[in-house]
């Protein structure tokens, strides 16, 4: 976690210079009586969500960028790893694939920004095969994060946009995107080790 | 492609939990969010609506949906871990041309998510553990067995939905000190469950590794 440590100690220096910048005082001297959300505190959310999206795109193209171009169809599948249950799991390219798709879908509905045409499934464009063209696709879907998370208002932190079949607050579906990229990362680490590349979030570690 | 299906299946999985405790979640996370300082008045606030009236979203609803799922995923795949497996690990698997040396066992990733959750919403909270979680890497060297080391994440879990449930938009961005340093609460919070979830993502390889598909993973009976 060492990585993690330094990334908050970032995060909550930019955290308190974007409140301040607002011109907030600290919470701590906020009135207790309810009231509507301030500018200061909706701002510094919005940057918190961002940076959630900057730590998960840094692990995300980190593992992406690990994996040789000759292994992006792994799939521990063809380990054949006696007893284990790996039939019709994602290649390593699939999951990036599906992650960055993951992440336009859920991510455009922020911005208002049309998904892009050749995305019809899960597993986003067909045509992109090579490693070039799928860390590209990746690295365009965080862009749109990014885009995403200056969306976030005082007003609009819990207004409530289409999100599958139903609807939800902005807040929740800029986040819930994060935290579907950490859990395919986590997918994508064993991939790694699987091939003896190291993540290099967890590389000079133990 | 194949599994088409069950791609779009895990995408939705999120979403599927979330609205199955949609109302629960927001109807706490309103009280929470308002609790104290107002009467709570939401029919009369919306008498187009008497009966069917959904709560509007707050920062503490929102946030605790979050734990809610990670809570559900993340615990039933501990549990799905046969206890003679408990402290497998990959290494052990000679897997040829692979690196898996000193990586955890399952139960230290268990442990270990366990801990930096108390370590992270505990602080949101401003409660003491019932654990030693002094060591974020490791955990407690008192939890040892696969029970206690699901009841020690489960009740890690209670103390985030303690501290989901505390945000407030007054207070989401003081900052407390965490493993880390000093942390605004809406981060902490929210990172421990994209923390978690990376975590998850190893544990479901480590299931499968041991022929045990993910119980979020498997086949769903269709509405």
């Amino acid at each position: 976690m060492k990585h993690v440590r330094i990334f908050l100690l970032m995060v909550a220096l930019t955290f308190a210079v974007g409140a301040f910048a607002q011109g907030g005082a600290p919470a701590k001297s906020a009135s207790p009586a309810p009231q509507a959300q301030t500018a200061p505190e909706q701002a510094s959310i919005a940057s918190v969500v961002d940076s959630q999206i900057s730590q998960y795109e840094k692990n995300v193209v980190g593992v992406a960028e690990a994996m040789p171009d000759d292994k992006y169809n792994f799939t521990p599948n063809t380990l054949n790893i006696p007893g284990a249950a790996y039939s019709n799991v994602r290649t390593f390219a699939e999951l990036i694939k599906h992650t960055a798709t993951a992440n336009y879908r859920f991510w455009t509905t922020l911005t208002g920004e049309k998904m892009p045409a050749n995305i019809k499934g899960p597993n986003g464009p067909d045509e992109l095969k090579t490693k070039a063209e799928i860390v590209k696709f990746l690295k365009d879907s965080f862009e749109v994060g990014h885009r995403a998370a200056k969306t976030i208002t005082a007003q609009n932190a819990l207004e409530e946009l289409p999100f599958f079949r139903g609807t939800q607050p902005r807040l929740y579906i800029a986040t819930a995107t994060v935290i579907h990229a950490a859990d395919e990362y986590g997918q994508m680490v064993e991939y790694l080790r699987m091939n003896g590349i190291v993540p290099p979030a967890s590389r000079g570690r133990m | 492609m194949v599994n088409h299906d069950k791609e779009e299946r895990f995408l939705m999985k999120y979403v599927k939990l979330f609205c199955l405790l949609l109302i629960a979640a927001l109807s706490t996370g309103m009280q929470a969010q308002t609790g104290g300082s107002q009467p709570a008045q939401p029919q009369a606030a919306s008498p187009a609506q008497p009966q069917a009236a959904k709560p509007a979203p707050s920062i503490a609803s929102s946030v605790d949906r979050e734990v809610t799922i990670l809570e559900r995923e993340f615990v039933s795949v501990a549990e799905a871990m046969p206890e003679d497996k408990f402290n497998f690990t990959p290494e052990g698997m000679n897997i040829q041309g692979s690196d898996y040396k000193k990586v955890r066992t399952f139960a230290e990733q268990v442990k270990h998510v366990a801990t930096a959750n108390y370590g992270l919403w505990a602080a949101v909270t401003g409660e003491k553990p019932p654990y030693d979680v002094s060591d974020d890497e490791k955990g407690p060297d008192s939890v040892k067995t696969r029970a206690e080391i699901i009841k020690f994440l489960k009740d890690s879990f209670a103390a985030g939905h303690r501290a989901a449930q505390s945000l407030t938009p007054e207070n989401s961005s003081e900052t407390v000190t965490t493993f880390f340093g000093p942390t605004p609460k809406i981060f902490a919070t929210t990172f421990a469950v994209a923390h978690a979830f990376d975590h998850y993502g190893q544990m479901v390889e480590y299931l499968r590794m041991n022929g045990i598909v993910p119980p979020p993973s498997r086949p769903q009976p269709k509405k």
